[in-house]
């Protein structure tokens, strides 16, 4: 046809080439940014799916055949040379590749280790029992195996010799099931106890210790006054006798039941039922009850508290402490860097020194984020942490009240990092702003400042909220310098209670970003961490898209206001 | 286009306004004396010198550059904001020298208002537009702002178009009509002075034609001063004209006479159309 005429110079000149190089680069970069969230999401939602538990029996050649239950988890292809120089002991058939398939076998206290490889030939005799259950633990991760009996004070309620459906096994997990549903709620009511309650008391008792402390550094600490405090004191101390009492009988109640399993040797062990969290049959779970157990996990992910170093459990807290900081870093960046755009743009006389203050600026925004790390903690933390610790909370010495990391320090050293970015976008909306509207404004009587205040920044809001957003999106994702200034591994509570101040923007926080970095790579059980690890980057990248999606239709709400610009 | 069409003035316009007009029986609003203005270098007023006669019209022509809305935005010192701008003379505001170290330059707009080429509502609703200058001003009791706004719209012939959807945003209104917004703001803080730059260049004709008639209806309450490119609306509007060029008051006398027997031949050039 024509085309196949064309010289190659004519095709260069036409511009095609260039077309398709811009569409190949966009193209790369999509394909590129779905596979991402494709591979998070699919690793990361997959974790909470309640798997088939297989059990089988596992020979390898020359040793005792034994029989395994565990949850499959991914499989790899490996040459048997390489296993050989492993130490696994494989007849001499050459060098060829074999299938090996990585198993969660749970009941760590029981073997040691909860997850281990094996070599797809050698395993025989698959089936999925349907009376084979899980049960994930407050400690020691998953349990897998047969339900025995179950006992109320040590003497026996339901027993079962049965590991097939019968009735008698059956009645034993009912029995099972409900006792599990008992301690929870016990669980549950402890939690409430320690946390609420008790974390009153403990409040209150520090705020005692801490006003003692002030009088006798006043030097006004008379006999009256401690007798006072002491009198106080007792009350809360008559309060907590309380409900230790209670708790005391709670502890009692939930360690009644205890319950007996038979695990994949054959060995049965007696735990305590308080123990467990949930405990399934999924072999015998269809779809849909799967389904349903699926978000009853994933709910609990997302609101609940981790346990076991992080590797189990929810992660409510860092969800929590993302949220907070970031909302609070935008409280603090928006007012200053709008006032820092405004002074820059309106105010100051144009000319060398602004032109120097915008390079440093924009350069402000190229600073690795680390270096902000490193100065939060010498300047705020350091230097202004301490002296206000010196000057207001001298009393709490030489425990730091804010002279250590915490979530003030936190948001204003992401404040500083997004300033930069608030201040560039601020003054582009403000340069955009016709100067007949600036001029109607003022041609009433109004002086500069009100006209400023009552129509510049109004119309200008849309961009200072593009601003906010690109602040957001990047201090977000941000987990350098958070662990030089706040951030840490598990914070035993919230910043936000309902406790006096109720911001406690002194304390530590748990964050998602470094959520991620402390369970895959801080870990001491890397195969239970790392669906975390997938399920957690899903989540940071929900949050964000979350936060930048509020921040976008704010400002699409304002750009409707005032879309009188394009005149 | 031909010479014919380009002096075509409406006299019939012109006779409506047919009472003999004195400069010297005018009582004195606005009085300029030996007014130089430079842009950085250049001379952009070269010596002016004239009055703005009180509840009259007084029209300013001249061709595109003749520093007519320069001298314009000296009454209300507009030009303050240019950063290159430099006066020198006086520009009198019923004896005060409104150019006097110690001006409040707010409280001048406040007396000289001001409406420009391009309409310029606020993005607010209408009735906000209007109690703009009146909550500047600290305003605020809802009763006064209520009546002021509606006297407002009505001395700016709006009120019927507008009564039903006051609190709606004035962006949406047409652009004849947000032009009478912005005279409704203006006229709503009670100025003495209304300037008018050019208003109606960016309307229709129908628009254009309610601006005149409003003008007309405005002058029983207000000195206004207008700029405008258009000798027609000149001569239709305005009881005095000044005819300016290249930064000079050529000639400055009630509309009839310079129209009809200009004093100067640049002037006679120029509403013939020979140049501009």
């Amino acid at each position: 046809m024509k085309m196949e005429k064309k010289s190659v110079s004519e095709w260069v000149k036409s511009g095609d080439p260039w077309v398709w190089l811009n569409a190949g680069a966009v193209s790369i970069s999509v394909i590129m940014v779905i596979g991402l969230l494709l591979l998070i999401a699919v690793r990361g939602l997959g974790h909470f799916w309640p798997a088939d538990v297989v059990q089988s029996t596992y020979a390898l050649p020359g040793e005792k055949a034994y029989t395994i239950t565990a949850e499959r988890v991914e499989s790899v292809e490996v040459t048997s040379a390489q296993l050989r120089e492993a130490g696994i002991n494989l007849p001499d058939e050459g060098n060829k590749l074999l299938q090996r398939t990585l198993l969660k076998m749970g009941n760590r206290d029981v073997y040691g280790a909860d997850f281990g490889w094996v070599i797809d030939q050698y395993i025989s005799d698959s089936q999925t029992p349907e009376m084979l259950f899980t049960a994930e633990r407050h400690e020691w991760g998953n349990l897998y195996g047969y339900i025995r009996s179950v006992k109320e004070n040590g003497q026996v309620v339901s027993e079962t010799q049965d590991i097939t459906p019968t009735a008698s096994a059956l009645a034993t997990w009912e029995e099972f099931e409900e006792r599990i549903e008992r301690t929870t709620e016990i669980h549950d009511e402890i939690k409430d106890i320690e946390k609420t309650d008790i974390g009153k008391i403990n409040h209150a008792l520090e705020r005692i210790r801490l006003e003692q402390r002030r009088y006798e550094l006043n030097g006004k600490l008379t006999a009256a006054v401690e007798a006072d405090l002491a009198a106080e004191r007792a009350i809360y101390d008559e309060q907590y006798k309380g409900l230790q009492q209670q708790l005391a009988d709670l502890y009692q109640q939930i360690n009644r039941d205890t319950f007996t399993v038979q695990v994949m040797d054959g060995t049965v062990h007696e735990m305590q039922v308080s123990k467990m969290v949930h405990a399934f049959r999924p072999n015998a779970m269809g779809v849909v009850e799967k389904m349903g157990f699926y978000f009853v996990k994933v709910w609990d992910f997302l609101t609940g508290d981790p346990r076991e170093a992080n590797t189990e459990g929810g992660v409510f807290p860092a969800i929590f402490g993302t949220v907070m900081m970031v909302l609070l870093m935008t409280v603090l960046v928006t007012p200053f860097g709008v006032v820092a755009a405004v002074y820059l743009r309106e105010y100051a006389k144009q000319g060398f020194v602004t032109r120097i203050i915008r390079i440093a600026v924009n350069n402000l925004a190229g600073v690795p984020s680390i270096v902000y790390g490193v100065f939060g903690l010498g300047f705020f933390i350091y230097f202004l942490g301490s002296g206000i610790d010196q000057a207001f909370f001298p009393e709490a010495l030489p425990s730091p009240t804010f002279g250590t990391g915490g979530l003030m320090w936190a948001s204003i050293t992401l404040a500083l990092l997004t300033v930069p970015v608030v201040i560039v976008a601020t003054e582009e909306g403000l340069s955009r702003i016709p100067r007949n509207v600036r001029e109607g404004s003022l041609a009433l009587g109004a002086t500069k400042a009100e006209t400023l205040w009552r129509v510049v920044l109004p119309m200008a809001s849309p961009a200072i909220m593009t601003g906010v957003i690109l602040a957001v999106a990047r201090a977000a994702g941000e987990v350098a310098p958070l662990m030089l200034v706040g951030v840490v591994k598990l914070a035993p509570t919230l910043p936000l209670d309902g406790n006096y101040p109720f911001i406690h923007l002194d304390q530590k926080f748990m964050h998602l970003g470094f959520h991620i970095y402390d369970v895959g790579f801080q870990s001491p059980n890397v195969e239970a961490a790392r669906p975390l690890v997938y399920a957690t980057a899903l989540l940071l990248v929900m949050v964000i898209a979350l936060l930048n999606f509020s921040a976008v239709t704010i400002r699409n709400h304002l750009r409707e206001k005032y879309k009188s610009l394009e005149m | 286009m031909s010479e014919e069409q380009t002096h075509s003035i409406d006299i019939s316009a012109m006779q409506r306004s047919q009472q003999a007009l004195n400069i010297e029986d005018e009582t004195v609003c606005l009085s300029v004396k030996d007014l130089h203005l430079y842009y950085g270098e250049k001379e952009a007023l070269k010596g002016v010198d004239m009055i703005i006669p009180e509840k009259k019209v007084t029209a300013f022509i001249g061709p595109s550059g003749c520093g007519k809305s320069t001298l314009l935005r000296c009454f209300n010192r507009m030009n303050d904001l240019v950063d290159s701008c430099r006066i020198t003379g006086e520009i009198n505001l019923h004896d005060n020298n409104i150019y006097q170290k110690g001006t409040d330059v707010a409280e001048l707009r406040r007396r000289v208002g001001m409406v420009f080429q391009k309409p310029n509502p606020f993005p607010k609703s209408i009735y906000e537009n209007v109690a703009y200058g009146l909550r500047i001003q600290g305003i605020n009791k809802k009763r006064v702002i209520d009546e002021t706004v509606e006297w407002a719209l009505r001395s700016a012939a709006l009120w019927d178009e507008v009564k039903d959807r006051l609190h709606e945003s004035a962006l949406g209104m047409s652009g004849g009509q947000q032009q009478r917004l912005v005279i409704a703001r203006t006229v709503a803080v009670k100025p003495e002075v209304l300037l008018l730059d050019e208003p109606a260049s960016a309307l229709d004709p129908i628009s254009t034609l309610k601006i005149e008639e409003l003008i007309h209806e405005l002058k029983n309450d207000f000195t206004i001063a207008i700029v405008t490119h258009n000798m027609q609306q000149a001569a239709r509007v305005s009881d005095y004209t000044a005819f300016m060029y290249m930064g000079d008051l050529i000639e400055f006398g009630d509309t009839n006479t310079l129209f009809t027997n200009p004093a100067q031949k640049q002037t006679e050039d120029y509403i013939t159309g020979r140049y501009g």
